[in-house]
């Protein structure tokens, strides 16, 4: 009898537990969808065609931030120096164009200085063992410098060619393109961490770094490969976001290094709760968009909206520690 | 003048670390404290140090009850402890670090230098007259022995009467053991008793007056140090009686063929010194040993090449150098110990963590074929018999056993014929009865199929079990081996006590 009574009790715990676990993966994605519906039937201008669009450009360049902030997450490795990489690709790929190079070449050129920092913040953190938070703090402040140097801290403009501007400002059947830049880098970045042996390893890096290097991984190549990563897609958002700017401004990036932040710690508490994913990030992203979005319109000022992101990080933050430890140093 | 622990149960939720513990240390005694990892030593000076409360249990200091809810109770009963791993901040002085916390100050807040270093120097002649440490230097530029004096002295600071040392010489050369070793029987005449943690055995017989031994959370025996005997003493800390002896033991060397898969010459390592190691085909090697005694060193050296000074390893007559991958490629696969550190993530899936070493085997071109995986991850499950709600359960949400069952699986996941060796360290650590059993089957049928079997392990019992060849580690070194027809826990402890019986 008794035994009955326990047995039931566990029965009764387990479904607890899954209940829980159920909670933990979906809730973020439920206060994202209960937020959409307030801002719908709170504030008018929200639920129109136009602004849903809008928000789609607006957060396109913070995803393909977030998405190559995934890859480092995914890897344990942090990069404090997306903002700055963001702004010197914004600055070279217009400086070039002005100066008559060809579009193909100037972006080309723009994804090669976005390779070289990548890797260089790599080396540092694997072959000589610099924390990426640090690592990455420092190559980010050579960079700001970098920026204001090639600038003067004046910003660039006049002078681009259409096809450029159209990549950043343009629409096809009324969405923008940028919207399909998202959608290529979050399907591409999906793809490699979820549907190749190269994600795999990525994962299996952060997982458990010593139990993959016992498995025979090269974790010195895939920490490398995980930052590099995260610096290429940074190089992209800044090629597309002086494009949508019209001009290259030395200092439009830095705030995508604590919104694309945001997005991945928002993405962290769903799906996998603990672990970067491209599709939390996607969703982190969207939260950012809707909630920047919902505020504006509400009539907020820009800078309570700082005090909310900021309010929002931390809970996210939050539950993600109570589920497993939050490890970059 | 004495404290007594009675009757100490410490239950962390189900497991016992210790069941009714009763033991005596007197103030005017070293009382050595031994048994291997896992034993309780640990817990049990947590308990006299009051870093730990027990579960039930009591202590009393001269017969009267005391209670030790935090290290300040006892250090206020004058019970102090200097901890394995060191506690003094390199870059103070030697005085600084023994006035720590007690600093003698202007105003209550302004250091006096000079009366610090003299009271410090005074508190080290007054312990150890004849100890010549400056005191005035960072610590960090002494030496390791010095440190611990140090150290022992500011533990001496308040009116204690039991000093606790935790495996005070482990880290010393054995010259500045001798000086420690003097440091530490000075104490009892002085009226502070020491209650001595050790895995050197002779140090334990050579300092101590009395030894007690546990042996998995039970209290075993104290015995006068002069009326034994260290072979008595490895005895009662290994012997294991009335477990499933005799149950399918291995008769002789039942393997077949005569292909050395695994041959090591003249292997340098740390404090390793194999002059010749090798594997059969089909055969299983068991390796034992005390702690720290090198066997676990030695193959965790052999396959990461960690701490490797001099030597050459031969995997199927190819010569391998290069570290894990090399080790890898070459055919030789490691299940380490510790599993949750060295083998497996906990927040990935069962899947993921079965398919770690080789995903590539279920991809093309480097993107994976999920119907190949399922089926691949399917087979091992259900090889080894591992039980799981799905194929994407998060690893850390299994069972002890069915983790080990993973942390092998990993290295049978699309690995058909890759591997001709197979190194185990701890197979069973935490693993319950019916998982052990079927861990063994598969180490023997993977033996059958013609790889070559290494186990390293502390469970003697489980050696004389499963392997056909022992070989046990003293100090270091291997011994003189042991066949399987020879095999007795006798013989096993005999061997580990360095007597060539």
């Amino acid at each position: 009898m008794s035994r009955k009574v326990q047995e039931m009790d566990t029965k009764k715990s387990k479904n607890i537990q899954f209940n829980m676990e159920w909670v933990q993966k979906y809730s973020t994605l439920i206060v994202l969808v209960l937020m959409f519906i307030g801002f719908s039937v709170s504030v008018d201008r929200f639920m129109t065609i136009i602004n849903l669009t809008n928000i789609l450009q607006q957060i396109s360049i913070l995803t393909i931030v977030g998405c190559g902030l995934t890859f480092g997450f995914a890897a344990k490795e942090i990069d404090l120096s997306v903002g700055y990489i963001v702004g010197l690709t914004g600055i070279l790929v217009p400086m070039l164009l002005i100066n008559g190079v060809d579009l193909w070449f100037a972006i080309t050129i723009g994804m090669g200085a976005g390779l070289v920092v990548g890797i260089t913040n790599g080396l540092l953190v694997t072959k000589i063992g610099i924390p990426s938070l640090i690592a990455t703090l420092a190559t980010g402040s050579i960079l700001f410098g970098i920026n204001f140097m090639l600038t003067g801290g004046r910003a660039i403009y006049g002078g681009l060619p259409d096809s450029y501007l159209f990549l950043g400002q343009g629409r096809f059947l009324g969405v923008p393109i940028l919207a399909f830049f998202m959608i290529a880098a979050v399907a591409l970045a999906w793809f490699v961490m979820e549907r190749t042996v190269f994600g795999r390893y990525i994962y299996a890096v952060g997982g458990n770094e010593k139990a993959a290097e016992l498995s025979g991984v090269r974790i010195v190549f895939y920490r490398t490969a995980a930052l590099t990563i995260v610096a290429l897609f940074a190089a992209v958002a800044g090629a597309l976001l002086a494009a949508r700017l019209g001009s290259g401004q030395p200092n439009v990036g830095e705030r995508y290094l604590l919104d694309g932040l945001a997005t991945v710690f928002i993405g962290m508490t769903m799906f996998r709760p603990g672990t970067a994913t491209v599709l939390g990030t996607f969703c982190g992203a969207l939260f950012i968009g809707i909630l920047d979005n919902g505020l504006n319109l509400i009539g907020m000022d820009s800078y309570i909206q700082n005090i909310v992101k900021g309010i929002v990080i931390l809970v996210a933050v939050a539950i993600v520690s109570r589920t497993t430890k939050l490890k970059l140093l | 003048m004495s404290v007594t622990l009675n009757n100490i149960v410490m239950d962390y939720s189900g497991n016992l670390a210790l069941d009714d513990v009763s033991v005596t240390f007197g103030f005017n005694e070293v009382h050595g404290l031994i048994g291997e990892n896992g034993a309780g030593k640990s817990t049990l000076i947590n308990v006299l140090s009051g870093t730990v409360s027990p579960t039930s249990g009591d202590i009393y200091i001269n017969d009267s009850l005391v209670k030790l809810g935090a290290p300040c109770d006892a250090l206020l009963h004058g019970i102090a402890q200097v901890s394995q791993e060191g506690s003094l901040v390199p870059q103070l002085s030697g005085a600084e670090n023994i006035m720590l916390g007690a600093e003698p100050k202007y105003l209550g807040s302004i250091i006096r230098r000079k009366d610090l270093l003299h009271r410090a120097e005074k508190l080290l002649n007054k312990w150890f007259p004849e100890a010549s440490i400056p005191l005035d230097r960072s610590v960090e530029t002494l030496g390791v022995a010095d440190q611990k004096v140090i150290e022992i002295v500011r533990a001496l600071r308040g009116n204690i009467k039991i000093l606790i040392l935790d495996e005070p010489t482990a880290a010393l050369q054995n010259r500045e053991k001798a000086q420690l070793w003097k440091i530490i029987s000075s104490l009892p005449p002085k009226g502070v008793g020491v209650v001595l943690i050790s895995h050197f055995l002779s140090e334990i017989k050579l300092l101590s007056n009395k030894v007690t031994v546990l042996r998995d959370g039970k209290f075993i025996d104290t015995l006068q140090a002069e009326n034994t005997t260290e072979g008595n003493l490895i005895d009662l800390m290994l012997r294991r009686t009335g477990a499933a002896k005799g149950s399918g033991k291995v008769k002789s060397r039942s393997f077949v063929g005569d292909k050395t898969v695994l041959s090591v010459k003249n292997w340098k390592a740390g404090q390793v010194s194999v002059p010749q190691f090798e594997v059969m085909a089909g055969e299983i090697v068991g390796l034992i040993g005390l702690t720290g005694a090198g066997h676990f060193g030695f193959v965790r050296s052999l396959y990461s090449k960690e701490g490797l000074i001099s030597g050459t390893v031969e995997v199927e007559g190819k010569p391998v150098t290069g570290n894990v991958r090399a080790m890898q490629r070459s055919g030789v696969a490691f299940v380490p110990d510790h599993r949750m550190e060295n083998s497996l993530m906990p927040d990935g899936s069962v899947t993921e963590n079965l398919s770690l070493v080789h995903p590539d085997f279920a991809a093309r071109n480097g993107i994976l074929s999920f119907g190949v995986e399922k089926a691949e991850v399917a087979r091992v499950i259900d090889l080894l018999n591992i039980k799981t709600s799905s194929r994407g359960q998060l690893l850390r949400n299994l069972s002890g056993g069915n983790k080990q069952k993973v942390s092998l699986g990993k290295w049978l996941y699309g690995a058909e014929n890759k591997y001709c060796v197979m190194i185990f360290i701890e197979p069973t650590e935490g693993v319950d009865i019916g998982a052990k059993q079927e861990i063994y089957r598969k180490i023997r049928a993977l033996a059958k199929q013609g790889m070559g079997i290494i186990i390293a392990s502390s469970d003697l019992l489980e050696i004389e079990h499963i392997a056909q060849r022992v070989v046990p580690f003293v100090n270091g070194c291997p011994g003189k081996e042991i066949f399987a027809e020879d095999f007795s826990e006798k013989r096993f402890i005999s061997a580990l006590s360095g007597e060539n019986a």
